[in-house]
């Protein structure tokens, strides 16, 4: 019976958290199908139009839009929380009522003093507050834009961000962002609403796009629900009839930003590290077959998150039609991955909830990065040129991020593998054994992938700009990665290292990784920036730290190891339940 | 083989040198990133990766504002370090593989790190890489090297060639030198060079260091040099010059890249010539015409997402006379030289040609598929007995 029950419950696991998914899924598409409210906001939210150089539903340029103004995606109105859609028209069609909105976030003392505000201590101010001072804003702006932008100040970027924020709302408020006109057969291209209605006054022949949008607008200005429910639905089935593929898309992306799969993965990856750390701790302490029981259930539940990971993944891809690594933010959400991926494979040779356990770290870090570096904007901007859709650059960039997933992986287990043997009893000489086969392995991995990748990045760069290697801040820290693990295995080779050696330079591996991928990036900063890359650049060094105590751990001497004393004191006493655990583990 | 060879060849042989060569080079290369915060590329380049010895500034470790740290050590550079690795590989090959399947992987894989490293030296002392530019209409028929400069004294009067001698920025950079020759119609000394620099307009009247020509109206301001880590910037040399003919000065003039159309015109004994500091000038013996030039961007937006330049090739030396269409990523190989399409003047008036030659362009490629192979097989073959006992 009980063992019954120890193979059941990882499938139990994984059926609860897919339950508990689809319901998140339902509830996503409910929104996105319209709401009990008296106005359709989500399915007006729906509507594709084109910003940044790319067509995406109104909804995602309220998001980004409102995220840039207030760092926030959703705003209190009259005490209760409203999405982002909301305020956008608002700005467009309730003007008056929309200045009110407390929506800017000043963050610096001195620019906030430039309001003149009572309250000094409030940091959301609304367009009404700003408008009194708007010249002087403009006049400071000015000033600032001739420093170059390495130069500059706290205060003086801080005022340029106002000076942007400013700016992105009144393109929204008077309409000449984004650009809500879609192509027609007399104009090609996409246009701005207000250049629409001026060109309709100039040649007589009104866009059907105009006239649905100015019904919406004076129907939501004037508060008659029905006629703005009629007129969003109208439009829209205008371009169910003319363009389909637009509004299909458009329609995902807004269930895309409202299940978002990359929050729920995260709280998943912690789940995960939770059991594989319960899992690793029972085996240490008890011995008990529970040890392996969680471990399993740590892994059914790592796959489930795993396909939830993949499907994110997959959306961007087919939202943006470019392969799924093009700037940071995604870089990250691939990095995860890639680990996750070969975590799954790992633990697929080794059953002890090691490799899991390392997944579910490396998951939920890599995807709490992304949401931080998605910071302000639309994390699906489109690319320059010359990154645009090369298949040398396309597979460098894939090959590369594998690379740093592997580096990433080889070094959370032998961080686990150090943790474990200095400051506990419970590295047994199995788990020793099964973690240095997995570092060693990985890190060949690694090995291959991060060269690949690096070839790959030159052949790119010798057909765009015919220089296979330029010796740039970028490309070394790739060759960094590569030597590093070269180093690593001919030092294993040559017998210079043991297994502890691996293990702290697998731990220098995450160093080295961490600065090929962001330190690079902070290279032309300097000291003097402020702001969200100052805030990367503290916590990288912080990871630094980390990693090196890590490593000063790792070089303790042998006799030093807690799991080496007790192994050496009581080698018996210790070792029975390990074996338990082993033949509990091959049964199941 | 006689003993002291023999050990000889075994310390050259040995996996320690391997692994020292290799946290070597993770230094230098450190070094040399760290390097282009505030020093060009092509400087970190020659400093640190193409010579024999790079001289560390270990300042590069300490922010400025934390400590000011003088002092450089001498480290083995790119060429040193490079060379040992060939020699380490070579070595170890003689003296420890034996040829066998079991070792096929390695083997390949090495060498294809010996080609590898041999490329980027062939690339570093034969490639040489140059700007074309040319406003649309007009055509070019020389590469700019935007790494120098050159001063050129320009004699127009003959109707059919002009008469050019070209004085090389390696003479210009010292304050107060002398430049003396039979072929300049006047010496010239160089009161002040400014590696990098940017000219701003000054009102009529105002005092310039500049006795005549088109420094009259302009002041000069050093800039910092342009630093790797910023990408494709380009430093802009300005000089002041005084010219003597005879011991009797002419006058002192200001010289700068960013004046080179039109330029200034010197009077001597009823003579004019004329003179322009410009970037060094490479003429090839063909002409390339700029039919149209495109640059797309989103819309909407600035950003670029495509630019080509539609190009009319002449050379009589060939009897060749064609258009062709060069892109992003679809670059024109003619005459042992790659076109690349790089950059475009301001307001889209004219495109930016890269042009590179580098004999050893292939050399990368071949050393990457052997290296990739051997790894494949390598790893690979690890991999599968690690299955096959998995599996059993």
């Amino acid at each position: 019976m009980m063992q019954r029950i120890h193979a059941i419950l990882p499938w139990v696991v994984a059926v609860a958290a897919v339950a508990a998914l689809a319901l998140l899924v339902v509830q996503a598409q409910r929104g996105a199908a319209g709401d009990p409210g008296a106005y359709h906001l989500e399915r007006f939210g729906t509507i594709p139009v084109s910003a940044d150089g790319r067509v995406k539903p109104m909804d995602t340029v309220a998001r980004t839009s409102l995220m840039l103004l207030s760092g926030r995606q959703s705003l209190e109105i009259d005490g209760e929380p409203q999405p982002a859609i909301r305020w956008l028209l608002d700005v467009m069609a309730q003007r008056e009522q929309a200045e009110q909105y407390p929506v800017f976030r000043i963050d610096h003392p001195d620019v906030r003093a430039m309001l003149h505000e009572e309250e000094p201590t409030e940091n959301r101010f609304s367009f009404a507050q700003i408008m009194p001072h708007w010249q002087g804003i403009v006049e400071q702006a000015q000033r600032v834009s001739d420093v170059p932008s390495r130069q500059r100040n706290a205060y003086q970027r801080n005022v340029l961000h106002l000076y942007q924020q400013v700016s992105v709302y009144m393109n929204l408020h008077t309409r000449r962002a984004p650009y809500m006109i879609p192509p027609s057969p007399t104009n090609d291209e996409w246009m701005p609403f207000e250049q629409a209605v001026q060109e309709a006054q100039a040649t007589g022949r009104t866009h059907p796009a105009v006239t649905a949008y100015m019904t919406i607008f004076l129907a939501y200005h004037h508060q008659q629900p029905a006629q703005f429910n009629e007129a969003v639905a109208e439009y829209r089935t205008l371009f169910t009839e003319r363009a389909p593929a637009a509004l299909r898309k458009a329609n995902f992306e807004v269930f895309f930003s409202a299940f978002r799969p990359f929050y729920h993965a995260t709280s998943l990856y912690v789940a995960v590290f939770l059991l594989a750390a319960g899992s690793l701790l029972l085996r240490g302490t008890t011995g008990s077959v529970w040890a392996g029981t969680l471990a399993q259930m740590a892994l059914a539940l790592l796959v489930v998150t795993f396909c939830l990971h993949t499907f994110g993944l997959a959306s961007r891809v087919y939202l943006q039609g470019r392969p799924p690594v093009t700037n940071l933010y995604s870089s990250a959400v691939f990095v995860g991955w890639g680990t996750v991926l070969l975590a799954i494979l790992v633990e697929g040779f080794h059953r002890l909830g090691l490799a899991t356990l390392g997944a579910g770290v490396v998951g939920a870090v890599t995807l709490i990065i992304a949401h931080n570096l998605a910071g302000d904007g639309d994390t699906m901007e489109m690319m320059q040129a010359v990154l645009d859709s090369n298949f040398w650059l396309a597979t460098h960039v894939i090959a590369i991020t594998i690379g740093y997933s592997a580096t990433f992986l080889a070094g959370i287990l032998a961080i686990v593998f150090i943790l474990l043997g200095v400051c506990t009893p419970w590295l047994s000489r199995e788990l020793n054994q099964s973690l240095t086969r997995m570092v060693y392995g990985t890190i060949c991995f690694a090995l291959l992938f991060s060269f690949v990748g690096t070839v790959l990045g030159g052949i790119w760069a010798d057909q765009s700009w015919g220089r296979f290697w330029g010796w740039d801040p970028k490309e070394n820290g790739a060759a960094l990665i590569v030597l590093m693990h070269a180093l690593i295995l001919h030092a294993r080779w040559g017998g210079m290292i043991q297994t502890r050696g691996i293990m702290v330079l697998a731990v220098a591996g995450n160093i080295i990784t961490a600065w090929a991928w962001f330190g690079t990036n902070m290279l032309g900063v300097g000291l003097h920036s402020y702001g969200f890359m100052d805030a990367a650049m503290r916590w990288l060094f912080a990871f630094v730290f980390s990693q090196l105590a890590i490593m000063g751990l790792g070089m303790l001497p042998p006799h030093l190891w807690l799991s080496a004393q007790t192994r050496n004191g009581r080698p018996a006493a210790r070792k029975a339940p390990a074996e338990g655990t082993r033949t509990s583990l091959n049964r199941l | 083989m006689p003993q002291p060879l023999h050990r000889c060849l075994d310390a050259l042989a040995s996996l320690k040198l391997t692994v020292a060569l290799f946290a070597l080079s993770m230094c230098l290369i450190f070094a040399g990133t760290l390097a282009q915060v505030h020093g060009g590329i092509w400087d970190v380049m020659a400093g640190y990766f193409r010579t024999p010895i790079a001289w560390i500034e270990l300042q590069l470790f300490v922010p400025k504002q934390l400590a000011t740290v003088p002092g450089v050590v001498p480290f083995p550079g790119g060429y040193l370090l490079g060379g040992l690795l060939i020699v380490n590989l070579l070595a170890a090959h003689a003296v420890r593989f034996k040829l066998s399947a079991k070792r096929a992987g390695i083997i390949v894989l090495h060498l294809g790190v010996i080609v590898l490293l041999v490329g980027e030296f062939v690339t570093g002392l034969l490639a040489d890489e140059g700007l074309m530019t040319i406003d649309e209409g007009s055509h070019a028929s020389f590469v700019e090297d935007i790494r120098e400069a050159e001063l050129v004294v320009m004699d127009r009067s003959d109707a059919e060639v002009d008469d050019v001698v070209a004085v090389p920025e390696s003479m210009l950079t010292t304050p107060g030198r002398t430049v003396r020759h039979d072929a300049l119609p006047f010496d010239i000394t160089v009161e002040q060079w400014l590696p990098n620099s940017r000219l701003f307009n000054v009102p009529p009247g105002t005092p310039t260091r500049a006795t005549l020509g088109a420094g009259l109206q302009l002041d000069v301001r050093e800039q910092p040099p342009a630093t790797g880590v910023e990408g494709n910037t380009i430093d802009w040399p300005t000089a002041y010059i005084t010219l003597h003919r005879g011991g009797r000065p002419l006058g002192t003039w200001l010289v700068s890249t960013f004046i080179q159309n039109p330029m200034q015109p010197v009077t001597v004994d009823g003579r004019t010539y004329h003179i322009a500091l410009r970037f060094k000038r490479t003429y090839k013996p063909y002409t390339l015409h700029l039919l149209e030039f495109r640059h797309d961007r989103f819309v909407g937006t600035q950003t670029p997402r495509n630019f080509s330049s539609r190009i009319r090739l002449v050379d009589p030396t060939q009897n060749e006379d064609r258009e062709a269409v060069i892109s992003m990523n679809n670059p024109l190989r003619y005459d042992g030289a790659t076109f690349y399409q790089s950059a475009y003047k301001e307001g889209d008036v004219g495109t930016v040609l890269q042009v590179v030659r580098n004999p050893g362009w292939l050399l990368p490629y071949v050393a990457c598929s052997l290296v990739a192979l051997g790894m494949l097989i390598h790893f690979g073959m690890h991999l599968v007995r690690f299955v096959g006992r998995a599996v059993r």
